[in-house]
């Protein structure tokens, strides 16, 4: 385990659109970027499961320590996860070994494991009636019941189906389509496509926040806001080059992104979306998750770590794990599971 | 502990690959860059590796010694195509939407490619026996995919360029037909469908296995003993399969890493000992033509071959029509 104590900074060109950003910020390397962190949940220790998915396993890391505890192994290549709809499994998906893994989400404990189709990312809806498995090597999106993960429709689309969100409400399922450079909307009370429309170059991660859709563009600058009831697109958030993935803090008082090729981390405004500070993260960072005491676990799959980033110091400190690690799991995140619903992990943000 | 290869490969992914795919539109390929940035770091190293293993032994106990070696220097060219990855990144992005719509044509109608570890449960946990489990089937697999390359005349004319190398040293096991090739992608697509994806989380023993297919083809004469050569195929054994008598149908050895499958259907043959190789009906340009006189005489033998397959049936038939 290695400390890095490097500062994250803010850029020139962000300084000038810092003006009214919370008091005591101030624009210095000396000066920690963020003068607010995501608000503390209460409790401590706990472990992190991280999906290793160029090594067919999964890290068990101790929260406390910072120490990698085991691995668990899997078939080929396991890239995310979601909670069984009670909150009692977690589910990972092995996407190259087309399998759903269970694991106990407070041991890391392997419950089992059986075939599904090419489960890249998955995620259950907000109410819990519905799995949404999006197949990106097969380019199609499945929606399953939740609760016997008996396939419900089968929708073919072109293409490359990659992150999704729901709304609020469980009615609609909103998928990016990496390939073909758009989002499509299913509406699940129908179980039809309610709408398939082009976003912007290449849409990744993708959340419900605040009756809008943000959109990551992994080849733009930045965040496509979309209207979930058309797709039309109602504006733009410069980032940084890549941009990949989007997070929610708990308190829904921030929102992370993550910038893939300028291997920056940017934190917005919940409320306005603007920028309020940037971390450079390089080494591809990726997934991110809460933990208790306010910092952020991050993936950075090019260098076979995890990053701890506090943020508003700036530094983090680096935790070895498998070959390019993807989705991050913390076992505390069930709190929030269990106070605040699935809204609470980050994904979406009522 | 740091994995070097895994750094390179992050290196190689984050400075050279992701700024090209980004620039040219192509970041939807991000994650599978990182994959070709693996493959292509393991390549170099397995380059690497078998040249300061084979290259001594070649200088210590050559079975023949040529005063040219221009023709083993095309050989050079085709291995560093196929091993750094330009080759089988050229057949991944070809044949990618095809793979799409046969794995999604299959999985509609109720076949899910399942893993070794989901026919056999205990085999979870413990990958590095399903990996020798799934090298074994490959190889067998590559047994009848070669055996079935000297059969089918057409798929001769093309493997003959392998064939034709007069000069074969240890770069000689990528010197192949470009279609003969992509049958064997297509062959191991197949396989794939039937038995899942082999682990890759092992590459360093992939690494070995193709290892052994390069020392199989060195000029050297080197033979692992009686017990040897019936596990693991040596230069010798290969040699045989080689040998100018071997050539086309009367061939022998096709094993690639395991002699089992030689020794269980009839076709080992221990006897041959460091024999001289070539094809002596193969055509010069395919013996020492340049690359691409080679990949072009080669297309022109299968065309060749398969219009006269096609007009013999029609001549029989006219034969057999009654007067």
């Amino acid at each position: 385990m290695t400390l890095s104590t490097r500062r994250s900074f803010l850029g020139a060109g962000l300084a000038a659109g810092m003006a009214g950003f919370g008091p005591g910020m101030r624009i210095a390397n000396a000066t920690p970027p963020l003068s607010q962190a995501p608000q503390a949940v209460p409790g401590s220790g706990g472990i992190a499961v991280v999906m290793n998915s160029a090594d067919a396993s999964i890290s068990i890391v101790d929260m406390a320590s910072h120490r990698p505890m085991r691995v668990v192994p899997v078939l080929r290549e396991p890239h995310h996860w979601t909670l069984s709809p009670d909150g009692s499994e977690l589910w990972v998906g092995d996407a190259g070994g087309n399998a759903l893994f269970a694991l106990d989400p407070t041991t890391g404990t392997p419950l089992g494991h059986r075939l599904l189709a090419d489960p890249y990312q998955l995620w259950v809806s907000p109410d819990g009636s519905r799995l949404t498995v999006n197949a990106l090597r097969l380019d199609h999106v499945d929606v399953y019941d939740a609760g016997t993960l008996k396939l419900i429709r089968r929708f073919h689309v072109a293409s490359m189906p990659s992150h999704l969100t729901y709304a609020p409400d469980s009615s609609m399922v909103y998928s990016t389509l990496q390939g073909n450079d758009s989002v499509v909307a299913i509406d699940l009370t129908q179980n039809a496509i309610a709408w398939h429309v082009r976003v912007g170059p290449v849409p990744a991660g993708i959340i419900w926040h605040r009756d809008r859709l943000l959109v990551a563009l992994m080849n733009g600058d930045g965040v496509a806001v979309v209207d979930p009831t058309d797709g039309s697109v109602t504006g733009h958030i410069r980032t940084g080059k890549g941009c990949h993935i989007i997070q929610v803090s708990p308190d829904r008082r921030l929102i992370f992104v993550g910038n893939r090729v300028a291997g920056t981390l940017d934190a917005l405004d919940g409320n306005t979306l603007r920028p309020l500070a940037r971390y450079t993260l390089t080494g591809g960072p990726d997934c991110i998750a809460f933990a208790p005491d306010g910092k952020l676990w991050i993936s950075r799959r090019w260098r076979d770590s995890l990053a701890v980033l506090d943020p508003q110091s700036g530094a983090f400190e680096v935790i070895p794990v498998g070959r390019s690690p993807h989705g991050v799991f913390l076992s505390p995140m069930l709190k929030l599971l269990a106070d605040e619903g699935r809204a609470g992990l980050g994904f979406a943000s009522v | 502990m740091i994995d070097p290869f895994m750094a390179l490969a992050g290196r190689l992914q984050g400075e050279i690959v992701i700024p090209v795919l980004y620039r040219l539109g192509w970041m939807q390929w991000e994650d599978v860059g990182l994959g070709w940035s693996l493959f292509a770091v393991y390549g170099f190293f397995q380059v690497i590796v078998t040249w300061a293993v084979c290259m001594p032994l070649e200088a210590w106990r050559p079975v023949e010694r040529w005063p040219n070696r221009r023709v083993v220097t095309t050989d050079m060219i085709y291995t560093l195509i196929a091993r750094v990855g330009l080759l089988p990144l050229v057949t991944f992005v070809g044949f990618y939407q095809v793979q799409v719509w046969v794995n999604g044509f299959l999985v509609d109608h109720g076949w899910i490619p399942p893993d070794l570890e989901l026919l056999i449960p205990p085999l979870l946990g413990h990958p590095v026996i399903t990996f020798f489990l799934y090298a074994v089937i490959l190889d067998f697999a590559d047994y009848w995919r070669h055996r079935l390359s000297h059969i089918i005349p057409a798929w001769y004319s093309l493997h003959a360029l392998h064939h034709a190398q007069r000069q074969m040293t240890f770069w000689s096991d990528d010197r192949n037909h470009l279609l003969d090739d992509l049958i064997s992608a297509l062959w191991f697509g197949f396989i794939a469908l039937l038995i899942g994806i082999s682990p890759f989380q092992f590459p360093l023993l992939v690494l070995l296995l193709r290892f052994v297919e390069s020392l199989s083809h060195a000029n050297t004469r080197v033979s692992f003993g009686w017990l040897g050569e019936r596990l693991v195929i040596s230069p010798r054994f290969h040699r045989a399969h080689h040998g100018v008598l071997a050539a086309g149908q009367r061939s022998c050895n096709y094993g690639a890493v395991l002699p089992w499958w030689d020794m269980l259907f009839g076709t080992a043959d221990f006897s041959r000992d460091f024999v001289p190789t070539g094809d002596p009906d193969a055509g010069e340009a395919l013996a020492s033509g340049s690359y691409f006189a080679q990949q072009s005489a080669g297309l022109r033998s299968f065309c060749e071959v398969l219009t006269r397959a096609r007009a013999e049936p029609a001549d029989s038939s006219r034969a057999g029509i009654p007067g």
